[in-house]
C-alpha cells in the first residue's frame, strides 16, 4: 500500500468514525481496520464506499433529524472534519532535517485563486520562531535621513493596501530538471500560493524616513535564528514591495511571518523576508549567502546567474493530477493555474496530445496581474491514454517553454526557475501519473 | 501620499512598473515610531559586505577555528567540511561546476568570502545562532577558508585582511539575462506525433518511496525516529484510530507500565484494545521485527 493510498485510507476512516456515535465507532474502527493490510483496498473504495444508504434518498439524513452544535462551538472556525486530507506535505529526503525545511500546498484540493493561509506552504531556514508581537520591532537604518524604529502598533497607523498575489519558491519544480520525479501535483508544483496581502507600501516607509542619494539597494533581514536576508534593488521597493501584516484578512500566519514580512510581487518567493525585523538601505548588494550560495542558477557552461529575482510565466493542470484521477470517461472538465511574475496572464492552452495540438482556455477567476489565474476547459474522454498539458502566456507575450527548451539554455543544474511545460500522462483506468516527453 | 508617475506607456511587452518618486519634504511627515539611536542600531547591525564593510574590529586564527570547529560544526558539516547526511558540504568540489552532480562549496562555488563571515556569525551554528564571539567568527571563517586550501595553518584573519582574499569563483557569476527562451503559441500540427516519446515517469498510484535520499541513520535512536516517521505517525501524531499520541505521557503510563517487550509483541502482531486497533505492524508489514523495535522505542522515550 502507497503511502498516499494508505494517508487516503486513513483519512477516510478518520472523517466516517468521527461522524459515528462511540459506541458505533469502535466497531467501525476494528471493522475497517481489519481490511487494513489487505492489497484489495484500491482506488474504488474512495469515501463514496463509506456513504450509509439511511442518509440517501429517498432517506432523510440523520443530520436532518436532530440538532447541531450551537454558535461559538469553534470560536475560530475550522474546516470541516470530512476535509481533514487537505493538509500540507513534506517530502522528507529533500532536506536534512524538518527545521530548515519545505512543505507544499495542497493545489490539487484548492478551488479558485485565493490559498487559504492555513494550508499555504511553508519554508524555513531555522524553524518556525514565535514572535510576541509587542516585542517586534521593524528598524529601518542604512543611508537614510532618518532612522526609525517601529512597534507593529506603530506600522499599522501608516496608509494601508491591499493586494492579491502569488508567492512562489523558486525552486517550485526544481526537482524535476533532470527528469519526472515527483509523483503528485502537490510536490511537483506546491510551493506556490495566492494570498490578499495588506500592509504598508515599503515606498511610503522610504519616504517617511528619507533615502540619501547613491542608495540603490536594500538588505531585508528576518528575525528568524537563520536572519534571512536578502538585497532587494531600490527600483523594486519603489515599484509594488509591500510590508505586509495580514493574510486573506486575517494577521499574518506565524508559518507565514507573523508579525510582518516583506512580500516582493512576482519575484522569488526568497525575498520576501519573514517575521522582519531590519531594512538597511546601502548603495551595493550585500552577496549574502541565500543570494550567492543559494538562489543563484548554475548554467551548464559551470557559470551562475545572480539576483534571478522573477517568476516566470508557469502553468500546471490541477484536475486531473495524480492526486484526483478520472473516475469516469465521457464529459471532463480540465483545470488549472496560471501566474506570471511579469504581469497578468493573457492566455492559456490545453493540449491532450502531448502538444500536438492545442485548444484555448477560459478564465475561471479573476485575471489579476502577478496573481494565480483558474483556467478551464471542457473535453470528451473516450477512455483513451491522453498527455495533458497547459501552456501560459503572459501580458508580455512571453510564451511558456518546453523542457526541452528550457535545457538548451540553462543545462540541468540550475535548481531553480523551472517553469516548464508540465505533463500528465492519464491512463485508460483513470490514473494520472507524472511524466516528462520528448 | 507619495507621488506617482506612470510609466509612459503600460503596453503589452512592456511590464514597466509605475514608479514611485519619493518627495523629500515628507520625511518624517508621519512621525510614528522612535527614532533610531545608534547604540539600538548597533546591536543590530551585523551585515557584511563582500567590501568589508560592516566587519567588526577582532581577529581569529586557523589554529583557534580548528578547536570551535570540531566542537560546534563538524556535527553537520563533517571534520574536513565534507558534510555529514545531506548538511551542506563546506569544503572541495573544486572544478565540478559543469559535472552531472556539481559540489557547491566554499571553494568551488561561493565569490565572496565576506559571505562566509556574515554567515557564520548570522544562522550558525544551527541550533544556537549569533552564538559566537566576533573573534571566535573570524577564527571559524579562518578555518574553513583552510579547509578550502585557500590559506595556511599559520593565518590569521581580520577586519583589515579578510576582503583581499579572494574566493576561486568570485568571476562564476553573471547577471540575469532572462527572458532566455522563446516559445511560439502554435496551435495546430505543432509536433509530429509519432516522435512523442515517454522520457521520464513516476508511478501513478503515487509509490514515491519518501525516505530514498536519507543517508542511513547512525544511531538507533535516529533510525527508530526515521521509521517512526515513515510508518507509525500517520495515527500516533494525531491519535487515529484510538493509537496513543507521541509524547503525551498520560496515553503511555499504562502501556509503558507493561514494559517494552510486550508493547513491541503487540506492534509486531497487532492488538486490539478496548480504545483502538494496532494493525500488525501498522500495515507496514515490510518492516523487520528489529524495525519496529526501534520505532517503539523511540516512542517509549520520547514519553516526557
Amino acid at each position: 500500500m502507497g503511502d498516499k493510498q494508505l494517508d487516503e485510507w486513513l483519512q477516510s476512516i478518520a472523517s466516517e468514525g468521527a461522524a459515528l456515535p462511540v459506541t458505533e465507532r469502535r466497531g467501525f474502527l476494528k471493522q475497517a481496520l481489519t481490511l487494513f493490510g489487505s492489497a484489495a483496498v484500491g482506488s474504488s473504495l474512495g469515501t463514496s464506499a463509506f456513504a450509509d444508504a439511511q442518509n440517501l434518498p429517498p432517506n432523510v439524513p440523520v443530520w436532518t433529524r436532530s440538532l447541531g452544535s450551537g454558535v461559538v462551538s469553534n470560536p475560530y472556525g475550522k474546516p470541516s472534519d470530512f476535509e481533514s486530507h487537505v493538509k500540507r506535505r513534506t517530502v522528507d529526503w529533500l532536506t536534512a532535517d524538518r527545521i530548515a525545511s519545505v512543505s507544499f500546498t495542497p493545489l490539487g484540493d484548492l478551488k479558485g485563486i485565493i490559498t487559504p493561509s492555513a494550508v499555504v506552504f511553508e519554508r524555513y531556514h531555522a524553524g518556525l520562531p514565535q514572535i510576541n508581537p509587542h516585542e517586534h520591532r521593524l528598524m529601518i537604518h542604512g543611508m537614510v535621513e532618518r532612522p526609525i524604529i517601529l512597534s507593529m502598533e506603530d506600522l499599522m497607523r501608516f496608509p494601508s493596501t491591499s493586494m492579491i498575489r502569488f508567492l512562489e519558491c523558486p525552486a517550485n519544480g526544481g526537482m524535476e530538471w533532470r527528469g519526472a520525479q515527483m509523483d503528485r501535483l502537490q510536490f511537483s508544483h506546491g510551493m506556490l500560493a495566492c494570498c490578499e496581502w495588506t500592509g504598508v507600501m515599503l515606498s511610503t516607509l522610504l519616504e517617511e524616513v528619507g533615502i540619501k542619494k547613491d542608495a540603490r539597494w536594500i538588505l531585508a533581514e528576518g528575525a528568524d535564528g537563520a536572519h534571512m536576508s536578502r538585497s532587494i534593488p531600490m527600483a523594486k521597493a519603489l515599484d509594488d514591495a509591500i510590508i505586509v501584516y495580514a493574510q486573506n484578512g486575517e494577521a499574518l500566519r506565524p508559518e507565514q511571518g507573523y508579525p510582518v514580512r516583506l512580500i516582493n510581487p512576482g519575484w522569488e518567493g526568497n525575498t520576501s523576508i519573514k517575521w522582519l525585523r531590519r531594512l538597511k538601505v546601502g548603495d551595493k548588494p550585500w552577496h549574502h549567502r541565500e543570494e550567492t550560495s543559494k538562489y543563484t542558477d548554475l548554467m551548464a557552461d559551470g557559470s551562475a546567474r545572480e539576483f534571478t529575482f522573477v517568476q516566470e510565466c508557469n502553468s500546471v493542470v490541477t484536475c486531473p493530477c495524480p492526486e484526483k484521477p478520472e473516475k469516469n470517461k465521457g464529459k471532463l472538465w480540465i483545470e488549472g493555474l496560471a501566474w506570471s511574475g511579469r504581469g497578468k496572464i493573457k492566455h492559456v492552452d490545453i493540449s491532450v496530445n502531448g502538444g500536438v495540438s492545442w485548444r484555448p482556455a477560459s478564465f475561471t477567476s479573476q485575471v489579476l496581474p502577478k496573481a494565480l489565474t483558474r483556467f478551464g476547459l471542457e473535453w470528451d474522454w473516450d477512455g483513451s491514454p491522453a498527455l495533458i498539458q497547459s501552456r501560459a502566456v503572459d501580458e508580455t507575450a512571453y510564451v511558456q517553454p518546453t523542457y526541452g527548451q528550457l535545457r538548451a539554455v540553462r543545462g540541468t543544474n540550475s535548481i531553480y526557475h523551472k517553469n516548464a511545460i508540465h505533463t500528465w500522462k492519464l491512463y485508460p483506468d483513470g490514473k494520472v501519473s507524472n511524466v516528462q516527453i520528448s | 501620499m507619495a507621488l506617482i508617475i506612470l510609466a509612459a506607456c503600460n503596453q503589452p511587452g512592456n511590464s514597466q512598473p509605475a514608479l514611485v518618486q519619493l518627495d523629500p519634504a515628507r520625511i518624517g511627515h508621519y512621525g510614528f515610531g522612535s527614532v533610531a539611536k545608534a547604540d539600538e542600531i548597533a546591536g543590530w547591525n551585523i551585515d557584511i559586505r563582500p567590501d568589508g564593510k560592516g566587519l567588526p574590529e577582532g581577529q581569529g586564527s586557523v589554529e583557534d577555528g580548528e578547536w570551535i570547529y570540531e566542537a560546534q560544526c563538524a556535527e553537520c558539516h563533517g571534520s574536513f567540511g565534507e558534510g555529514v547526511g545531506r548538511f551542506p558540504v563546506l569544503a572541495g568540489g573544486m572544478d565540478s561546476l559543469r559535472d552531472f552532480r556539481p559540489t557547491k562549496t566554499i571553494g568551488s562555488y561561493w565569490p565572496y568570502t565576506s559571505t562566509l563571515y556574515d554567515y557564520i556569525y548570522r544562522a550558525m551554528p544551527f541550533t544556537q545562532p549569533q552564538s559566537l564571539s566576533v573573534d571566535e567568527t573570524y577564527a571559524v571563517t579562518a578555518y574553513v577558508l583552510y579547509l578550502n586550501d585557500l590559506v595556511g595553518d599559520d593565518f590569521e584573519l581580520n577586519q583589515h585582511n579578510l576582503a583581499n582574499i579572494p574566493l576561486p569563483n568570485r568571476a562564476g557569476f553573471t547577471r540575469d539575462p532572462r527572458p532566455d527562451v522563446a516559445n511560439i503559441r502554435c496551435m495546430e500540427n505543432c509536433r509530429d506525433p509519432a516522435k512523442i516519446k515517454i522520457l521520464s515517469e513516476t508511478l501513478p498510484s503515487v509509490q514515491q518511496d519518501y525516505t530514498s535520499g536519507i543517508e542511513p541513520a547512525s544511531t538507533k535512536a535516529n533510525a527508530g525516529q526515521s521509521i517512526y516517521t515513515q510508518a507509525c505517525k500517520l495515527c500516533h501524531e494525531s491519535g487515529l484510530a484510538g493509537a496513543p499520541v507521541h509524547g503525551e505521557k498520560d496515553q503511555w503510563e499504562t502501556r509503558i507500565a507493561q514494559g517494552l517487550d510486550k508493547l513491541v509483541s503487540r506492534a509486531i502482531t497487532g492488538f486490539t484494545g478496548d480504545s483502538g486497533v494496532m494493525p500488525p505492524k501498522g500495515g507496514f508489514t515490510q518492516l523487520s521485527d528489529e524495525e519496529i523495535r526501534l520505532a517503539v522505542t523511540y516512542m517509549v522515550e520520547s514519553v516526557p
